[in-house]
């Protein structure tokens, strides 16, 4: 089977003043239909620009991709011209983007911004289009929908207006749906209602969803796979059970030990990553994390690691994930599953 | 043991739409609401809540920063609100600020050395060199080179700056410090240092923290004891096993079913309550208890007329709903059953 996403060893570079900003240096994955896959990393790391980049939405210059491919259901994307990328966009790859205070055009009706799509991608009429969009606000379960698609943004609460935007993205049924940090700008009880909707709306439309997020517990909840960026790398790549339970790189383990864990009943001591992320222009020498790695040695410092597959499926970009000796050194006491 | 600080029936009310031409729209926000509670010498009290619940309103009451409408603040023997010229001056001395943003709270044309000295000018301790020598001691203590003194914020990570802001909160050696939102700005492993050197901090210098934060594995680990708020309102108060261990109240029930845990398996096992809906507006609260509008279990009349009062459950332990002692809710009984036994945040 033809996977709908193929991300295949992307580079996208910033060419700015200072010099060649590397956003994204090296990332590849593939995107199943049905499946979710979770980006983690914190900022800086690339997720956002890899999501961008998928949807051509980078603008060139000053950013370029340097070499690597996005294949779309076997067709690559890169290589489409402008007019063939338009109808991919907003039709059958959409996306959510974090704020949905910013991301909704202020000065027009949030039934109108949601009947855009359908009137570019469908062709549907004024009317029939209006009509469509009041049914996708209920969908995603916004009371009085017909009423409240004539209300304006600043009309809707921020939970309101994620909805909106997701009733948006789904407006033309996408194969794929990018969810660049959905419910970063959400309070807790709100996130569960979105995570919650979301799902649904999967197991109902069959499409795809790549999940960004900082947040670790909202890739346990949502992802099948999960892949691990650093400094614009992947440096781990593998289902939800098999990073969370059996990391490989030093970084998850840092990531997944830093932390403040609820549920252990004793209060133990964080133990966080030391130092900053490095500057995406001035790269260290070697494996881009090894500055901050505490097991780095000094090999670390001359070559650099690439994504290889370890396990079946399971990938990790650290030159020592298939030394098992190096791998019993790891923090197995931070994650690991219940015991049963 | 006395409370360091005392906080009894305070209340802050905003007004909105005031002045000449729309005064006749002004409205009043409540935006805490008759809320007590005390923070021991040397403990960590959080205040924990979704946006708009008032808790950091709350320090900024503490602290003077904003004006409470009524109750009672007292600080050791002192009564906080009666304070004005030299003595909150003094007071300020003993009640220092961390904020939220580390972009916006450090000035961008002073250095570090002009950021963190200001508090000593202001209350003019020392000489020039002595204040000089106590800045790079400081910078030292919160984990940055000593050598950074001249330098300008930007030339620094949002972390970096949180420790400055920690420095400077630190350099008049208060007894108490006001962290509002702290960590929430910041990447997972540097939060998990500033939460370290906060801890580190407190124990070194003997420090009192009122930490505010919506992030419940955050305020979990770093608190003693925890307030939940909701709409101006404490719903549940008490030590930091009860709470997460056994919330009484159900919103706090529902915060922690809402709260996603970084572990697969528990996530896909979950019986999560999603409350429906949004917060009410803080302009028109609901009548009778404020959550009964998203409440799973409200019982009507009852929680629409009555407001319920802050009942002990267990020592220490208070819960404003009026079924507290009738927990656990019967079609949840599982996840409650779960939630007696740690497994949820």
């Amino acid at each position: 089977m033809v996977p709908v996403l193929e991300v295949d060893d992307l580079h996208m570079h910033f060419f700015t003043r200072d010099g060649v900003v590397k956003a994204v240096d090296g990332v590849s994955f593939t995107l199943e239909a049905r499946k979710t896959l979770g980006v983690v990393g914190e900022s800086g790391s690339g997720k956002s620009v890899t999501a961008l980049s998928v949807m051509r939405l980078i603008p060139e210059p000053p950013g370029k991709v340097v070499s690597g491919d996005i294949r779309f259901k076997g067709e690559s994307i890169l290589a489409m011209n402008e007019r063939d990328q338009r109808k991919l966009r907003g039709n059958r790859i959409a996306m959510i983007f974090q704020d949905p205070m910013t991301s909704l055009n202020p000065v027009y009706r949030i039934g109108k911004q949601i009947a855009e799509p359908l009137r570019l991608h469908k062709g549907l009429s004024k009317k029939e289009a209006w009509v469509a969009a009041a049914e996708l606000l209920d969908r995603v379960g916004i009371p009085e929908a017909e009423k409240r698609a004539k209300d304006y943004p600043h009309e809707f609460s921020g939970g309101m207006r994620q909805r909106a935007m997701i009733a948006m993205a789904l407006a033309c049924g996408p194969d794929v749906l990018i969810a660049d940090e959905p419910t970063t700008a959400l309070d807790v009880t709100i996130q569960a209602q979105i995570l919650e909707l979301m799902q649904e709306i999967q197991a109902r439309t069959e499409s795809a969803i790549i999940m960004i997020t900082h947040d670790l517990g909202v890739v346990a909840d949502m992802a099948d796979h999960v892949l691990v960026m650093y400094a614009g790398k992947a440096v781990e790549f593998g289902t939800a059970d098999e990073v969370f339970y059996n990391p490989l790189h030093p970084y998850t383990w840092g990531l997944l030990e830093s932390l403040p864990r609820h549920d252990v009943d004793e209060k133990g001591q964080l133990c966080p990553i030391s130092g900053q992320p490095p500057s995406l222009i001035n790269l260290p020498e070697g494996c881009a994390f090894q500055p901050r790695c505490q097991y780095a040695r000094e090999a670390c410092q001359r070559r650099l690691p690439g994504l290889v597959e370890i396990e079946r499926g399971h990938l990790s970009a650290c030159l020592f994930s298939g030394d098992k000796q190096f791998l019993a050194e790891s923090p197995r006491c931070a994650y690991g599953r219940a015991q049963e | 043991m006395t409370a360091l600080l005392q906080v009894e029936n305070l209340v802050k009310h905003f007004h909105v739409g005031e002045g000449v031409i729309l005064s006749h729209l002004s409205k009043i926000v409540q935006a805490v609401e008759d809320i007590s509670f005390h923070v021991d010498e040397g403990e960590t009290l959080g205040l924990v809540g979704e946006s708009g619940c008032g808790k950091s309103t709350t320090g900024r009451c503490i602290n003077r920063l904003l004006e409470a409408t009524s109750g009672k603040i007292h600080f050791e023997d002192i009564d906080v609100r009666k304070l004005h010229g030299k003595k909150l001056k003094a007071y300020r001395r003993d009640v220092q600020f961390i904020f939220q943003d580390p972009y916006a709270s450090l000035n961008p044309r002073m250095t570090f050395g002009e950021i963190m000295t200001e508090p000593l000018v202001i209350h003019a301790i020392g000489t020039r060199r002595e204040r000089e020598t106590r800045c790079k001691e400081m910078l030292q203590t919160v984990g940055l080179n000593p050598e950074h003194i001249h330098r300008y914020p930007h030339e620094f990570s949002g972390g970096q700056r949180q420790r400055v802001g920690i420095a400077r909160a630190l350099m008049l050696r208060p007894k108490m410090i006001v962290c509002d939102e702290p960590v929430s700005a910041l990447d997972v492993s540097i939060q998990a240092q500033i939460i370290n050197l906060l801890e580190d901090l407190q124990r070194d210098f003997g420090l009192t923290y009122l930490f505010i934060a919506h992030d419940l594995a955050v305020i979990r680990h770093i608190c003693d004891r925890v307030a939940v708020m909701y709409l101006g309102k404490i719903v549940e108060i008490g030590g930091w096993k009860e709470v997460y261990n056994a919330p009484n109240h159900p919103y706090t029930q529902s915060l922690l079913s809402a709260a996603p845990v970084p572990d697969p398996d528990k996530q896909r096992a979950r019986d999560r309550i999603v409350l429906q809906g949004d917060v009410p507006s803080p302009i028109d609260p609901p009548s009778g208890c404020r959550f009964h509008t998203r409440c799973p279990i409200a019982q009507f009349p009852i929680c629409k007329d009555a407001e319920p009062e802050l009942r002990q459950i267990s020592l220490g332990h208070r819960a404003a709903c009026h079924f507290a002692k009738n927990f656990p809710i019967p079609e949840r009984t599982a996840l409650t059953h779960q939630l007696r036994e740690g497994d949820l945040p």
